[in-house]
């Protein structure tokens, strides 16, 4: 703090430029919103370095096992393999790994992803921008269905807590929760589909159906509706269980707090106290859990994708995989981690509104 | 008397963030052996730390702490294990003091077999059966192989107690070491922490908020009243309750309520000039307690950190840290 | 007073058979209150009897048999004769001396292989496929060639039985005993092979790789996050920093990622490489138990007695975690499995054991997923490793209730 004595002006004069960037810098950090973001930047660029040597230091790194499929598929010698694979993968391998991660993250800076190894031409970033899309229309559906579903289930297992329905419904989250989502995934597509055929599992195939043309109709809005309802259905089930369990566990916390008495004793309606005093510190711990559940879906997303041909980037992400694309299969990893970060970044910006504690500290 | 425990110019900060909390300042202090110290204060005031840093649980930011006459951080190998072992500490919760892993005999046994006083299991029972009937936990057979949590409160402080003697130490430091029981059982454990002092010859540092009970059960012994992190008066405990010198402890001493109405009635009661208590870390410059003291003397008070030091208009044998006094000036009102 | 004062009445060490035995009978408590625990416990006990016993008691079927691929469950073989000759030839003993007929190939040859003896053993030698052979066996049956067939009942059953028009391909032919064989519980594969003995000895590998990386996952974040919380400094920095990089990483796609580039020949390397990418959550809970256990009276106390670091870490602060690490450690393991499973599924990992992961692969793969006839093949892994999963989690949940001290009160 600095206490200003007016009879010391020729002190104030000397240290001026530097002293007042460094304070404006200082004060500009110290607000919450730029702390976040700031910090969500240096973990984005942490997993890229942290990522990029990983997969440089593992045995078989992406370079020399595209060298080995050149060689070996289309009968290249060492070097021509060698100087293909150098060019696909947009840096020297001579170099020095440092080297390859100043020039690695040069490109990255300026939005360059590679190009696809396997369909030359082909720009990484355009492929991601047409298959991110819909991983985060279905995923994001998914989530807001069982994180309100979870939410209002959560909290009527806290209000009727040890009776039937909060016993029957904590079994059945436990058992929802247990079981992998590819795994309900699997159930549902053979009961439902290929058993009962409530409904067509090859016309459902895909984003949208091949004789559609994309445009802002209602049809087409019913048709992507349709094709995204399996994967979302499995999305739901997969989480609903986590939601509705800690949802519970954080209202019964709640409910036991003392303000929530006092309210009840001001004689507040039963509604007035559920909405704004159990429901509002309830939900609070559960903005960090939803920012954790994204990035654990769209993990997941791959083998949901996957199975039911719905072509997302998590389905892409398989496929470059399968083709041994790697720039391909770098450039979506990097991608699902920076949407991790972001709805990391989101979801503490969020809870900073609802809880005025962390943005004074900074601290939880 | 010979001191046992002696506070060198102690000080202790923690850090939360950057900013550091001085939650001891300067602390001189002997704890005499065989005597009964009692360090009272209010939450905050450091009798907690300094409680920690006399056991040597916590080492202090500055300053000396002397085990007889040696400086503890100095200690090596069995000079340091015999410091450890003399120094023993009852803490506060009898509910978090206890690991509700353990039985009894396993807390109880631990440190005999640790420190090689019992060489066997049959002694190890012995030994802790002995512990136990030294606390009043009979019949023995009733307590020995059960959990703390199938014990009452004051049954688990009184293993605490016999915990704390299992090493024979030769100083307790009773850390609010009744707060947390029931009043009817107070008492009792009070009165077995003063006869242990005569027959197990161990010096006992009880650390209390409350003045009435320091008064009570230190009578023979001394009382250093703490405030913000520094002891503002330290005398026998007849002195400092018959003729409280520094205004802190008047404050504090005219809050107590007699049980006689009569005399309540009649007590001259000080007003604070403010009742909030500074924070640790925006402490007042000069005397801590000036912002609140009703004969604050304006220049003076304000300026000068306060030594302890003995009053001389007084009879009264106490220290205290108060400039006016300590310089001989006499007490006057403040009036701005 | 005398040396064995205070000894325990009974004359055996109380320190250990004691506590070995309150905790049997918490343990029971706890089951008896927690209903859904003990479905879990119960389940739990069945899988490592099927896990460990199961292999040694049913042999893995690797026969293919081209008359019963993807037949239903209870499907097994039969023995179909004229309406004729209906009660002479019941039994495999009744064709001792008789001409039988199999499909080349199949599940009936080598249930005649002991009556081949009797020289009358005649065999399709044509190799037929599905079901391709049938009618031409029948027709020989039906003639008078062979005096019985020793066939599948699913394909009998399509032959035998009346379509839907209500005609009888065969009205001469009756099937004189429906319980030849033994029936395949679960039915058949898209070889014909049983899918009861791939179930059985499909949850080894995975199970144990999965218990291996769950061990390997918490073991990983105990000793980090004791050492973070015990040491502090920079070491916790550093350990913090790495936990929260890691966990930041969608673990997943990672997993994809490198098990692309590693050839994860070996299921240790698997487990080992599911125990690095998911340590962080348990460690990052660790650290702060730890340190709030570390901040306990009874810890100050037991610094204060000087019983030793080893001491305070073994006997004071471990025992206070060990139903939260226990807990934790089945939910790694049910991570590990998730992961796991999903590799396998996707096809990342070599193909070096049947497992339930592999049946679905090959489900995927193969396309049987989408055949109605063959719902069985991939539904049975589905369901093992779902009610594995779902017995794990009941399980944590008893075992959060049996060191529950308020449970001990009760005691």
């Amino acid at each position: 703090m600095a206490t200003h004595t007016p009879t010391a002006p020729a002190l104030e004069a000397a240290p001026v430029p530097s002293f007042h960037l460094l304070d404006y810098l200082r004060r500009f950090y110290a607000n919450y919103t730029v702390r976040t973001i700031f910090k969500a930047l240096v973990t984005i660029w942490a997993v890229i370095t942290f990522t990029f040597f990983l997969i440089r230091l593992m045995p078989g790194n992406p370079v020399e096992v595209y060298v080995d499929f050149l060689m070996n598929q289309q009968n290249m010698t060492y070097d021509e393999a060698y100087s293909r694979a150098a060019s696909q993968f947009r840096f020297d391998p001579d170099a020095s790994p440092v080297t390859q991660y100043v020039e690695y993250m040069g490109h990255l800076l300026q939005g360059d992803l590679g190009e696809s190894i396997t369909s030359s031409g082909t720009r990484v970033i355009d492929q991601i921008a047409r298959f991110l899309p819909w991983t985060i229309f279905s995923v994001g559906l998914g989530l807001l269905i069982s994180f309100t579903l979870g939410a209002t289930l959560g909290t009527i297992m806290a209000y009727k807590r040890n009776t039937f329905i909060d016993h029957t419904l904590s079994l059945i989250s436990s058992i929802l929760s247990a079981v992998p989502n590819y795994i309900w995934g699997l159930m549902i597509l053979i009961i439902f589909g290929v058993q009962l055929r409530w409904f067509n599992v090859g016309e459902l195939r895909g984003t949208y159906s091949p004789t559609m043309t994309p445009g802002f109709t209602l049809e087409f809005l019913g048709d992507v509706l349709k094709h995204a309802m399996l994967p979302v259905l499995v999305y739901v089930t997969g989480s609903i269980g986590g939601w509705m369990l800690n949802m519970r566990n954080s209202t019964i916390g709640t409910l036991g707090e003392d303000y929530v008495g006092v309210a009840r004793a001001r004689g507040l309606t039963s509604s007035r106290i559920l909405l704004a005093y159990v429901g509002r510190n309830a939900s609070l711990p559960m903005f960090t859990l939803l920012a954790i559940n994204i990035g654990f879906i769209i993990g997941g997303s791959v083998i949901i994708e996957e199975l039911f041909v719905y072509k997302g980037i998590g389905s892409f992400l398989y496929w470059s995989i399968s083709q041994r694309d790697y720039t391909s299969m770098q450039g979506v990893f990097l991608i699902i981690t920076i949407s991790v970060v972001v709805s990391n970044l989101m979801a503490d910006l969020l809870y900073s509104r609802l809880d005025p504690r962390v943005r004074v500290s900074g601290e939880k | 008397m010979e001191p046992i425990l002696q506070f060198k110019n102690v000080s202790r900060s923690f850090k939360k963030g950057r900013i550091p909390i001085p939650v001891l300042q300067d602390i001189d202090l002997s704890v005499n052996a065989l005597e009964f110290l009692c360090l009272v204060g209010e939450s905050g005031c450091g009798k907690t730390t300094t409680g920690k840093i006399l056991s040597g649980l916590l080492a202090p930011s500055s300053g000396r702490v002397l085990f007889e006459g040696r400086d503890v951080s100095k200690l090596r190998g069995e000079a340091y294990r015999h410091y450890r072992r003399s120094v023993q500490i009852i803490h506060q919760d009898p509910y978090a003091s206890l690991n509700p892993t353990q039985t009894i005999y396993d807390i109880l046994s631990f440190p005999l077999f640790r420190h090689k006083l019992v060489h066997n299991r049959t002694q190890a029972r012995d030994r802790v059966a002995e512990l136990l009937t030294m606390v009043d936990l009979t019949p023995v057979l009733d307590v020995i192989d059960k959990y703390p949590h199938q014990l009452s409160g004051g049954q688990r402080q009184r293993v605490s107690i016999a915990r704390a003697l299992t090493t024979n130490p030769s100083v307790i430091i009773a850390d609010e070491a009744v707060s947390m029981v029931d009043v009817s059982i107070r008492i009792g454990l009070l009165n077995m922490l003063m006869d242990m002092r005569t027959s197990l010859n161990v010096t006992i540092v009880f650390i209390t908020h409350d003045l009435a009970l320091a008064k009570y059960f230190a009578w023979d012994g001394r009382i250093a009243v703490m405030y913000l992190g520094r002891v503002v008066e330290i005398g026998r405990t007849p002195d400092l309750i018959g003729e409280p010198q520094h205004p802190y402890t008047r404050v504090l001493l005219s809050a107590i309520p007699e049980a006689d109405p009569q005399k309540t009635r009649s007590k001259q009661h000080i007003l604070l000039r403010s009742e909030d208590i500074p924070r640790l870390t925006e402490l007042p410059p000069g005397c801590s307690f000036h912002p609140r003291c009703p004969w604050f003397v304006e220049g003076v008070c304000d300026a000068r950190v306060p030594q302890l030091a003995p009053v001389p208009a007084s009879a009264s044998a106490s220290e205290v840290a108060c400039i006016p006094l300590t310089e001989g000036a006499a007490l006057t009102l403040y009036t701005p | 007073m005398t040396a064995t004062t205070y000894e325990p009445t009974r004359q055996r060490s109380p320190h250990f058979f004691d506590s070995l035995f309150a905790s049997l009978g918490i343990f029971g408590l706890a089951l008896r209150r927690n209903r859904a625990g003990m479905v879990g416990f119960i389940g739990l006990m069945i899988y490592a009897v099927w896990v460990l016993i199961g292999p040694y008691l049913v042999p893995f079927d690797d026969q293919v048999r081209l008359d019963q691929i993807a037949s239903p469950p209870g499907s097994r073989l039969v023995m179909i004769t004229r309406v004729e000759d209906v009660s002479r030839y019941t039994s495999l003993d009744d064709l001792n001396g008789q001409t039988v007929g199999v499909l080349d190939r199949s599940g009936g040859e080598t249930m005649v292989e002991p009556y081949e003896d009797s020289g009358a053993l005649e065999v399709e030698t044509e190799r037929f496929s599905s079901g391709r052979g049938v009618p031409a066996l029948l027709d020989q049956l039906a003639e008078g060639d062979v005096d019985a067939v020793v066939l599948f009942s699913d394909a009998a059953k399509r032959y035998l039985t009346p379509s839907s028009s209500g005609e009888n391909d065969y009205p001469g032919l009756v099937v004189s005993n429906a319980e030849l064989g033994r029936p395949y519980i679960l039915g058949t594969d898209t070889q014909g092979r049983d899918i009861l003995s791939h179930i059985v000895h499909g949850g080894t590998t995975l199970i144990t790789t999965a218990l291996v990386a769950g061990l390997m996952s918490t073991l990983i974040a105990v000793v980090l996050g004791a050492m973070a919380a015990l040491v502090g400094g920079m070491v916790d920095t550093i350990v913090t920093a790495i936990a929260n990089l890691v966990l930041t990483i969608p673990s997943f796609p990672l997993l994809i990622v490198l098990a692309a580039l590693i050839q994860l020949n070996n299921p240790l390397m698997l487990a080992l490489l599911i125990a690095l990418l998911s340590w962080p959550v348990l460690m990052r809970a660790i650290r702060s138990q730890v340190l709030s256990l570390r901040e306990r009276d009874y810890v100050e106390a037991a610094f204060a007695l000087d019983l030793g670091l080893r001491h305070i870490i073994l006997r004071e602060i471990l025992p206070n975690m060990m139903s939260f690490v226990a807990i934790n450690f089945i939910f790694a393991v049910t991570r590990a499995m998730y992961d796991q499973v999903g590799l396998i599924f996707l096809g990342m990992v070599p193909i070096n054991d049947y497992t339930w992961g592999v049946m679905l692969y090959f489900g995927r793969s193969r396309g049987t997923l989408f055949s109605p006839d063959s719902a069985s093949m991939v539904l049975s892994p589905v369901i093992a490793i779902a009610l594995f999963q779902v017995s794990m989690v009941l399980f944590a949940r008893s075992l959060e209730e049996m060191f529950d001290p308020r449970l001990r009160t009760a005691k």
